[in-house]
C-alpha cells in the first residue's frame, strides 16, 4: 500500500468524523468551516466536492458572518467554480478583506478581478481602505503604489512603496518600482540606490540596470553608466534602450577623453559607439534619435581624430603628405558618414529644427576638410541655408542664431546674427565670446575685450574669453605670465589647437617654455592641426627648450614640409626662420654635418643673420674645417658694430671662445686686444676673457680683466668668479711637478669668508684641501662640505659627497670609537667618518646611476670593514659591491682614471676574498689586477697583495717572487713600503737589507711635517718588527727614534714601554723600568680613550720597582680600561692580588677589588679561562686558607 | 575628500625610512604596514596605533624597496646589495632569497593575480619577472636603447627606477632615470612604447585602479603626470610641489592621489578636479612613500601612510 493512499485513507477518514460532528452540532459555524476547507483541500478540481464545500462555507458565513476566510473560499468558488459569477466573487472578497484588511490572498484576488473588470478607480479605493485600515496590509501598499505609479501621482507612490516593502523586502519588482518614483520626482541618487537594491535582488532585472544607467549619464558618471548598459545588454542583447544608452555613454566618455586631450582613446570609443549606434539604427530603421546619435558621434570622431605619424618620424616630404591625406581622408569620411546620418534622423523627424543646425556644422567641417576655394559671398553656402533652415522653424532660438553666426563666412552678417541672438538672450555667453572673436579680427580691440568680459563674467568655464584675453597681450607691456595664466586656462577647459599654439607662444616669450603643460598642449595641438607648419615649429622650439633636440630637428623637418604643402603668401620668411632653427637644433643634437649643410643653402640665399653665423662658425669648427670657420668669424665680427650692447656682448664672448679652440691662446689674446672695450661690460663676456687669462702665462689681459669685472652685479656672478680666479691660482702658483693648491686654498678661504653660504665655494676648497696631503686637511676637508641631498651635483668641480666620501678614507688611522673593535687612533676625529657610509649610501639611493659614488661606498665600506676586522657579513657585501661595479661597461675603456678605479675595485674585491679565507678566488683576482693597463708605482700593490696571499698560503716561493717582483716595480706612495717592510716578518728576503729603507726615503718629500711622519711611522714599524723577533734592544733603537720625531703617538710610546720593560726582564738594569714607566705614562697621557694594557704594565714596572700605592692604583685604573663584555681572565686575577692587599683608606669609587674577595676573583678569572695552571693553584691556597 | 592625521611614530627606525607597502588583510589577522629603512631593517606595523609588530633583519645595505603579495601570505624586500628576500609575513621565514645578476635591483610589485614578481632592473635598463611559484626569471622586459644614441648621454639614462602593474595584469609601466615611462605587454613580453613629457627621473607611477589605461607618473621635475597608457597621450600634469615628487598613490576608489615629495609635504589631489585639496606637513624631510590601505577585510574607512628620511611614519585617515 503506497504512502499517497494511506494518506487518502486517512483523509476520508477524518473527513467522515467531521462529517459525523458537523450532523450532531450543525449550529457551530467552526466545524462548518473546518469540513467545508477539508473537502476544498481534499477535492482538488472536482466540482462535486467544491460545491459541497462551498454549501458549508456558506453555512459557517451565515452562522459566523464575521469569518473572513470562509467569505475568501466563497469568493474563490463563485470566481473560479461556479460559472465565474465575477460579481457574487468581488462581494465575497470585498466582505473578507473588510473583516480581516491583512489578507493578502483575498485582497490580491479582489484586484484582480477589479482590474479584468477594468474598474481602477474602485480598485484604488479598495486598497486604500485596507492601507487605511491596518498598517500590515502591506498588499494593499504595494498594489497602491502600483497603481499610484500608473497614474503618475509619483509622490504618492513612493510613500506606498515605501510601505510596501515593508512588507516584502525582497520584492525586486517593488524597488524598480520605487527607484522609478524617484527617477521621476528628479532625486537621482535615491533611485539610483533603489534600482540598486533591485538589480541586487534580482539580476535579471534589465530596466533597473538601463534606467540606472540613464541616470548614471544624466549625471556625468559616464564610465558607471556603461557597466550598466553593458550588463543588461548581456541580458537583453537586442534592448535599443540599452544599445542606445552604451552608444551614448561612449560618446560622453569620449568627450571626456577630449577635454583632457586624449584624443586616440577618445577615437577608440568612438569607433566602439559608432558600431552600436550603426547596429542599432539597422534594428529600429525608423528611430530618428539613434541616427541623430550615429551623426553625434561621427562628427565627435572627425573632430578628434589625432594624427599620429608625426610620433614615429617621418622620414620624407612624400610620407608627410601622404600621412596628412589620409588622416583628411579620415576625417572626412567620418563628417560624410555623419552628414548622412543627421539626414537620415531629419528624414524621419524634420520638425525637429537643431537637426538643421547639426546638419550645417557638419558641411561647415566638410568644408574645412575639403579647404574648398573661396566662394561668392552672395549666394548661400549649403552650411548657412542649413542653419537658416533651424531658424524658419525657431525664429526666436538664440542659440541657433549663434550657429548661423558661427558657420557663416560674412563679417556683417556674423556680427547681425550674434547681436540678434543677444537680443533674444541677452545671458548667451557663446554670443559674446563669438562676437569678441569677430571684433578682434576686425580690429576693434576694445570693443573685443568689453566682448570678452561680458562672456567671462556670466559663464568663466568658457575657453573662448579666456583665450581671447591672453591673444590681447602685447610684449613688452603687460606681464607675460598673466597671458599665460588665461590662456592655459582656455587650454584646460578645452584643448583647441589654436588655443594650444597661443600658449605654446606666450609660453615661449615667458618662462614656463618647458613646463610639462605646454609640452602636452602642443603635441595635442601637432595632432589636430598638422597640416599647420606653425603647430610643427612651435613643437620643435618646445621641445629644443626641453633638450631634446634631435625630436625638435625632427619636428622643424616636418614644419619646412608642412610649410612648402600648404602655406600661402609670407613662405619664404617663415621657411627662413623654421631653417635656421633646424640648424641651430642639429647643431645642439650633434649632427654638425647637416647642420653646416642647412647653413649653407641659407648662405646661398643670402639670409645668413648673425645666430646662423654662429652656428655655421661651430659647426664649422667642429667639422674640423677651420679655415672657413674663421673666414665666418671676421664676417661676424664685422657685424658686431651694427648691433645693439647686449647682443654684441653674447657675440664677443661666442668669438673669443671660438677663436681660442680655432687659434689658440696667444692669436686670441691678441684679438682681445683689438677689441672695443665697451664689448666686455658684460658678465658673460668677463667670465669668458677671465678663464682665458687663467691659462695665460704672461698674464697679458690683466688691465682688461680686472675692469671687466666690475660688471659682476649680483652675489653669485662674483662668487662663482671667486671660483675660477682660486682655480687660476692653482694653476699658475704651481711648479713643474705639482699645481699650487695652497694658494687656491687660500683665496678660497678668503672667499668663503665673503660668501659663507656657497656651496660651491665649499665644495671646491675641501676638494684642494684633499689634494693637499697634509694629514689634518683630510677632516678639514670633510668638514668643509655641507652635504645636502637636494644638491647632489651643483655645477661644481666636485660635489660635497665625493668629497667627504674621499676624505672619510683617506685617513689611514682608524677613527671607529667601537671599543669592541679596537681604539681610535687619529687625533682629528674624523666628523663625518662613522657616517659617511650611512651619507653614501643616501646619495646612492637617490642616484642610483651615479658611478663614482658606487666607487666611493666600496672604499668606505672597504674602511669600515678593516676598522671591524672584516667581519663575513661585510666582506660579502663588499664583493658584490664591486662585482656589480665592475660589471658596468664604463670599465672596459681605457683611460687612466678608470683604469685606476678598476685596479682599486679589483684590490678591494681580493682584500674581502684574503680576509674570507677564500685564497684561490683571491689570488684569481689579484692576477686580474695585475694585468691592468696602470703605472708601476700602483700594480706594485696588486703584486703586494699576491705576496701576501701567497703567504698566507704558505706557499713561499711564489710570495718571494711577488715581492721581488713589488722591488722592482717600486712605488711613490709611502704605505705601500711599509706594507712591503711589514712582509719581511714572514720571512721574505730582501736582497739588500736596506733596500726598502733606501727606496722609502726616495719617495719622501723634500720638507716638512709630512717628512717627518712618515720617517717616524717606517721606524715605529721596523721597531715593531725587531720586538716581534724578540730583538728588544735594536728595537727600542728605533722606537726611540720614531718617538724623537712624532712626541704625540702613544702607540710609539707603548711599545717603547714594553721594549723597555723586555730589556728589563732580560737583566739589562732597573734604568731601563724607569724609562718604561716614562714612556707608558706619556702613552696614556697622550691617547685618546684610556688604552688597556698600559695601566697593568705601567704597574708591573711600578711594583718592580717597589711602588707599591701605584701599583694598586695603576691596577685599578686598568679595570675601567676594559669594556666589560672583553675583561680578559689575567685581569681578574690580577685584581685578585689587589683584593688580597690590606685595605687602606682608598677612593671606594676606584677599588674594584673590594666588591668581593679574592677567592671569588680567582674563580672569576677561570671562570674566563681555565687554562693557566696557576690559578688553579692559587684558588687551592685560597680554599685552604678559608 | 580630506585626510587627517591619526598617529605619527617618531623614529620608527633608526634611519632614513624609504619604502613602505601594505600587506593586505588575512582570515587571522588585520591588514599591516610594511617599512624599509637605510637601518637595513624591514619593520611590520599594526595599525591604527602603529604597534610594532617585528623587526626583520638580514640585509647588509638600506632597504629599497618592499612589496606585498595580493594574499598578505608573503611579501619582499629589497637592498642596495641587490638581493631580494622574500618571507613569509606572518613567522618570518625566509621563502626565496633572490640574487639579480649584477645589475641592480629597484622597486618591486607583485601582479595583482599574485603569480609574478616584477623587479624594476635599474641599470639593466629592463624589468625582470619572477615566478612566484619557482622563483625562477619568467622573462626580462627590456627597454630598446636607442638606435643613434645621442652625444650628449652620459652614463646610463635608462636606468629603471619604478615600475607599476596595470590592474588587469596585462600591462607593466616601468619609469626610468631620463623621464620616460615605457610600456610592455606582459603576455607577448614585448616593449609597445614610450611616454613622453617627464624630463627628470620617474621615481614612481601607479595605474588607476578603476581604468586599466589611466596612467599616474611622479617625477623629479615636480610635476604628476597623467598619461593614457594606450593611447600615448598625456592627458593632465599636476602641479603643486616645490621639489621632486618621489612617491605616487592612488586611493582604492580611484578618486584621490596622494603624492610625496622632497619639499617634506604629503598632497592629496581630487582627480575630478584635478587640483590639490590637502598639503600635509608632518614630516621635517623629504617623504620618500605614500601608500593607500587596500580594501578588503571587514574595515571601514580609509588608510594612508607615508614614511620620511625623518625616520618617522605617519597614518592618516582618507574620506
Amino acid at each position: 500500500m503506497g504512502k499517497k493512499e494511506q494518506e487518502e485513507e486517512g483523509e476520508a477518514i477524518s473527513i467522515n468524523q467531521l462529517m459525523e460532528s458537523v450532523d450532531s452540532n450543525s449550529d457551530d459555524p467552526e466545524l462548518h468551516f473546518q469540513l467545508g476547507l477539508r473537502l476544498w483541500e481534499s477535492g482538488g478540481d472536482s466540482k462535486g466536492t467544491r460545491e459541497k464545500a462551498a454549501e458549508h462555507f456558506l453555512t459557517s458565513a451565515k452562522l459566523n458572518p464575521n469569518n473572513a476566510a470562509s467569505f475568501k473560499y466563497l469568493g474563490y468558488y463563485y470566481s473560479g467554480v461556479s460559472g465565474a459569477d465575477t460579481q457574487r466573487a468581488i462581494k465575497c472578497f470585498q466582505r473578507a478583506v473588510v473583516l480581516c484588511p491583512d489578507d493578502e490572498e483575498s485582497g490580491e484576488a479582489l484586484c484582480d478581478l477589479l482590474d479584468e473588470g477594468g474598474k481602477e478607480t474602485l480598485e484604488v479605493a479598495t486598497c486604500r481602505d485596507a492601507s487605511e485600515k491596518s498598517a500590515r496590509a502591506f498588499w494593499a501598499f504595494r498594489r497602491l503604489g502600483y497603481l499610484q505609479l500608473n497614474q503618475k501621482s509619483w509622490p504618492e507612490a513612493v510613500q506606498s512603496l515605501q510601505h510596501g516593502i515593508r512588507g516584502y523586502p525582497a520584492c525586486a519588482d517593488l524597488w524598480e518600482a520605487l527607484g522609478l518614483a524617484y527617477q521621476q520626482m528628479g532625486m537621482y541618487t535615491a533611485a539610483i540606490k533603489s534600482y540598486g537594491r533591485a538589480i541586487e535582488l534580482d539580476e535579471t532585472k534589465a530596466f533597473s540596470r538601463i534606467e540606472s544607467g540613464n541616470i548614471l549619464l544624466l549625471l556625468g558618471s559616464f564610465r558607471k553608466g556603461i557597466e550598466q548598459f553593458r550588463k543588461a545588454l548581456e541580458i537583453l542583447p537586442e534592448n535599443l534602450a540599452a544599445q542606445y544608452g552604451l552608444a551614448s555613454g561612449l560618446l560622453g566618455l569620449s568627450k571626456e577623453c577630449v577635454n583632457t586631450g586624449a584624443f586616440a582613446w577618445s577615437a577608440s570609443l568612438l569607433e566602439e559607439a559608432s558600431k552600436i549606434a550603426i547596429s542599432s539604427a539597422h534594428l529600429a530603421g525608423n528611430a530618428s534619435s539613434l541616427w541623430k546619435l550615429h551623426g553625434d558621434i561621427q562628427i565627435m570622431y572627425a573632430k578628434c581624430f589625432p594624427w599620429l605619424a608625426g610620433e614615429e618620424g617621418l622620414s620624407d616630404r612624400e610620407a608627410f603628405e601622404s600621412s596628412i591625406i589620409s588622416w583628411n581622408e579620415t576625417r572626412d569620411l567620418a563628417a560624410k558618414s555623419a552628414r548622412k546620418s543627421y539626414q537620415k534622423a531629419l528624414h524621419l523627424s524634420p520638425w525637429q529644427a537643431n537637426i538643421y543646425s547639426d546638419i550645417a556644422f557638419c558641411s561647415n567641417v566638410i568644408a574645412e576638410c575639403c579647404k574648398s576655394s573661396p566662394h561668392d559671398f552672395n549666394s548661400w553656402q549649403l552650411s548657412e541655408k542649413m542653419a537658416l533652415g533651424a531658424l524658419l522653424l525657431e525664429s526666436d532660438n538664440s542659440e541657433f542664431w549663434v550657429a548661423l553666426g558661427c558657420v557663416s563666412d560674412h563679417k556683417a552678417f556674423k556680427q547681425h546674427c550674434f547681436i540678434r541672438a543677444l537680443q533674444l538672450d541677452v545671458a548667451q555667453a557663446v554670443a559674446w565670446a563669438y562676437l569678441g572673436k569677430l571684433f578682434r579680427e576686425v580690429d576693434e580691440k576694445l570693443l573685443a575685450r568689453q566682448a570678452f568680459d561680458s562672456a567671462r563674467s556670466i559663464d568663466p568655464s568658457l575657453s573662448l574669453p579666456w583665450s581671447g584675453m591672453s591673444a590681447d597681450f602685447n610684449p613688452g607691456m603687460d606681464s607675460p605670465d598673466e597671458a599665460f595664466e588665461n590662456c592655459l586656462r582656455a587650454v584646460q577647459t578645452l584643448p583647441l589647437p589654436e588655443f594650444q599654439l597661443g600658449l605654446a607662444k606666450i609660453a615661449l616669450l615667458s618662462r614656463h617654455s618647458s613646463s610639462s603643460l605646454v609640452y602636452g598642449a602642443i603635441r595635442q595641438a601637432v595632432q589636430r592641426a598638422p597640416y599647420f607648419p606653425e603647430s610643427h615649429n612651435l613643437l620643435g622650439l618646445i621641445l629644443e627648450a626641453r633638450h631634446d633636440y634631435i625630436s625638435a630637428a625632427a619636428s622643424y623637418r616636418v614644419a619646412r614640409y608642412a610649410l612648402h604643402k600648404y602655406s600661402g603668401s609670407k613662405k619664404t620668411d617663415f621657411i627662413h626662420e623654421v631653417s635656421i632653427n633646424l640648424a641651430r637644433s642639429l647643431c645642439k643634437a650633434g649632427s654638425t654635418a647637416d647642420a653646416v649643410q642647412e647653413c649653407e643653402e641659407l648662405n646661398s640665399q643670402g639670409v645668413l643673420d648673425a645666430e646662423c653665423m654662429q652656428i655655421y662658425a661651430l659647426s664649422l669648427w667642429r667639422l674640423g674645417r677651420n679655415q672657413l670657420s674663421i673666414s665666418v668669424i671676421r664676417n661676424l665680427a664685422t657685424s658686431i658694430s651694427s648691433m645693439d650692447q647686449i647682443s654684441a656682448a653674447v657675440i664677443a664672448g661666442f668669438i673669443c671662445r671660438l677663436l681660442y679652440y680655432l687659434s689658440g691662446l696667444d692669436a686670441t689674446i691678441n684679438s682681445i686686444e683689438k677689441m672695443p672695450k665697451e664689448l666686455f661690460e658684460s658678465p658673460t663676456v668677463s667670465f669668458i676673457i677671465s678663464a682665458i687669462h687663467v691659462l695665460d702665462e704672461k698674464d697679458r689681459l690683466n688691465h682688461i680683466v680686472s675692469a671687466s669685472r666690475h660688471f659682476l652685479t649680483t652675489h653669485e656672478l662674483r662668487m662663482e668668479m671667486h671660483l675660477l680666479i682660486s682655480l687660476g691660482k692653482v694653476i699658475k702658483n704651481g711648479s713643474a711637478s705639482s699645481l699650487g693648491y695652497q694658494s687656491g686654498v687660500h683665496h678660497l678661504r678668503k672667499a668663503l669668508h665673503m660668501f659663507p653660504n656657497s656651496d660651491m665655494l665649499r665644495d671646491l676648497l675641501g676638494y684642494l684641501l684633499l689634494f693637499r696631503k697634509e694629514q689634518n686637511d683630510f677632516h678639514l676637508a670633510t668638514r668643509c662640505c655641507v652635504t645636502k641631498l637636494s644638491n647632489l651635483s651643483n655645477g661644481g668641480l666636485k660635489s660635497a659627497f665625493e668629497v667627504v666620501g674621499a676624505g672619510a678614507v683617506s685617513c689611514y688611522a682608524v677613527g671607529s670609537s667601537i671599543p669592541k673593535f679596537t681604539f681610535p687612533t687619529c687625533s682629528n676625529q674624523c666628523l663625518n667618518e662613522p657616517q659617511a657610509v650611512m651619507q653614501l649610501q643616501k646619495s646612492m639611493h637617490q642616484e642610483p646611476w651615479n658611478f663614482d659614488l658606487k666607487f666611493l661606498l666600496v672604499l668606505n665600506l672597504l674602511q669600515k670593514a678593516r676598522e671591524e676586522r672584516y667581519p663575513l657579513l661585510l666582506c660579502g657585501v663588499l664583493k658584490r659591491l664591486c662585482s656589480v661595479a665592475l660589471s658596468n661597461e664604463k670599465y672596459e675603456r681605457t683611460g687612466l682614471t678608470l683604469q685606476l678605479k678598476k685596479l682599486q675595485l679589483l684590490l678591494c674585491a681580493s682584500e674581502a676574498c684574503l680576509q674570507e679565507g677564500n685564497l684561490p678566488e683571491c689570488i684569481n683576482i689579484a692576477k686580474k689586477a695585475c694585468k691592468l693597463l696602470v703605472p708601476d708605482g700602483y700594480l706594485f700593490f696588486a703584486h703586494l697583495l699576491l705576496s701576501r696571499a701567497y703567504a698566507v698560503g704558505c706557499d713561499m716561493r711564489n710570495s718571494q717572487k711577488e715581492y721581488e717582483r713589488c722591488l722592482e716595480l717600486g712605488t711613490d706612495l709611502h704605505i705601500g713600503w711599509i706594507s712591503l717592510k711589514l712582509m719581511e716578518s714572514r720571512n721574505l728576503v730582501a736582497p739588500d737589507s736596506n733596500t726598502i729603507g733606501l727606496r722609502f726615503e726616495e719617495c719622501l718629500e723634500e720638507e716638512g711635517n709630512l717628512r717627518t711622519m712618515w720617517t717616524a711611522v717606517f721606524n715605529f714599524i721596523q721597531g715593531l718588527m725587531s720586538l716581534c723577533q724578540l730583538d728588544f734592544q735594536s728595537s727600542l733603537d728605533f722606537l726611540t727614534l720614531a718617538g724623537s720625531l712624532v712626541d704625540s703617538d702613544s702607540c710609539i710610546f707603548l711599545c717603547q714601554g714594553v721594549a723597555c720593560m723586555e730589556l728589563a726582564k732580560a737583566g739589562y738594569g732597573s734604568e731601563h723600568l724607569s724609562a718604561a714607566i716614562r714612556s707608558l705614562v706619556k702613552a696614556q697621557e697622550h691617547s685618546l680613550v684610556p688604552l688597556p694594557i698600559i695601566s697593568t704594565l705601567l704597574a708591573q714596572a711600578e711594583g718592580s720597582l717597589g711602588f707599591k700605592e701605584k701599583w694598586v692604583r695603576s691596577l685599578q685604573c686598568e679595570w675601567f680600561t676594559w669594556p666589560p663584555e672583553m675583561r680578559p681572565a689575567e685581569l681578574f686575577f690580577q685584581i685578585h692580588l689587589l683584593a688580597r692587599q690590606p685595605t687602606a683608606n682608598q677612593d671606594s669609587m676606584l677599588s674594584v677589588e673590594t666588591h668581593t674577595s679574592p677567592l671569588k676573583w680567582v674563580c672569576r678569572a677561570i671562570h674566563t679561562d681555565p687554562t693557566p695552571f696557576r690559578y688553579w693553584r692559587i684558588l687551592r691556597t685560597l680554599e685552604q686558607a678559608n | 575628500m580630506k585626510l587627517s592625521n591619526l598617529k605619527t611614530v617618531e623614529s620608527a627606525h633608526d634611519d632614513s625610512i624609504w619604502a613602505a607597502a601594505w600587506v593586505p588583510p588575512t582570515d587571522s589577522r588585520p591588514p599591516l604596514l610594511l617599512t624599509g629603512s637605510l637601518d637595513e631593517t624591514v619593520r611590520l606595523w599594526r595599525p591604527d596605533d602603529l604597534h610594532l609588530d617585528r623587526t626583520n633583519t638580514g640585509h647588509c645595505l638600506g632597504v629599497v624597496s618592499v612589496a606585498a603579495h595580493p594574499s598578505g601570505a608573503i611579501a619582499a624586500s629589497a637592498s642596495l646589495d641587490s638581493f631580494v628576500r622574500v618571507f613569509y609575513v606572518d613567522t618570518n621565514s625566509t621563502v626565496a632569497t633572490l640574487e639579480a645578476p649584477p645589475s641592480e635591483v629597484w622597486q618591486m610589485q607583485f601582479d595583482p593575480k599574485g603569480t609574478t614578481l616584477a623587479v624594476a632592473g635599474g641599470g639593466s635598463a629592463s624589468v625582470k619577472l619572477w615566478d612566484t611559484a619557482t622563483w625562477q626569471v619568467i622573462t626580462t622586459l627590456s627597454i630598446p636603447r636607442p638606435e643613434t644614441p645621442k652625444p650628449s648621454d652620459k652614463g646610463n639614462k635608462k636606468f629603471v627606477l619604478s615600475v607599476a602593474w596595470s590592474p588587469d595584469g596585462r600591462r607593466i609601466a616601468c619609469g626610468s632615470m631620463d623621464g620616460t615611462v615605457s610600456i610592455f605587454d606582459v603576455a607577448r613580453a614585448k616593449f609597445l612604447h614610450h611616454l613622453e613629457g617627464h624630463f627628470m627621473p620617474v621615481r614612481s607611477l601607479v595605474y588607476s585602479p578603476v581604468e586599466p589605461r589611466l596612467l599616474f607618473t611622479a617625477s623629479d621635475d615636480a610635476h604628476v603626470h597623467m598619461y593614457d597608457a594606450e593611447g600615448k597621450a598625456l592627458i593632465g600634469a599636476l602641479t603643486g610641489h616645490g621639489s621632486w615628487v618621489l612617491s605616487v598613490d592612488i586611493s582604492p576608489d580611484g578618486a584621490a592621489l596622494a603624492t610625496g615629495s622632497s619639499d617634506r609635504t604629503v598632497m592629496l589631489w581630487d582627480l575630478s578636479m584635478r587640483a590639490s585639496v590637502q598639503t600635509m606637513k608632518n614630516h621635517s624631510d623629504q617623504v620618500w612613500a605614500v601608500a593607500f590601505r587596500p580594501p578588503g577585510g571587514n574595515l571601514r574607512g580609509g588608510r594612508l601612510a607615508s614614511v620620511s628620511d625623518d625616520k618617522s611614519i605617519s597614518l592618516y585617515d582618507y574620506s
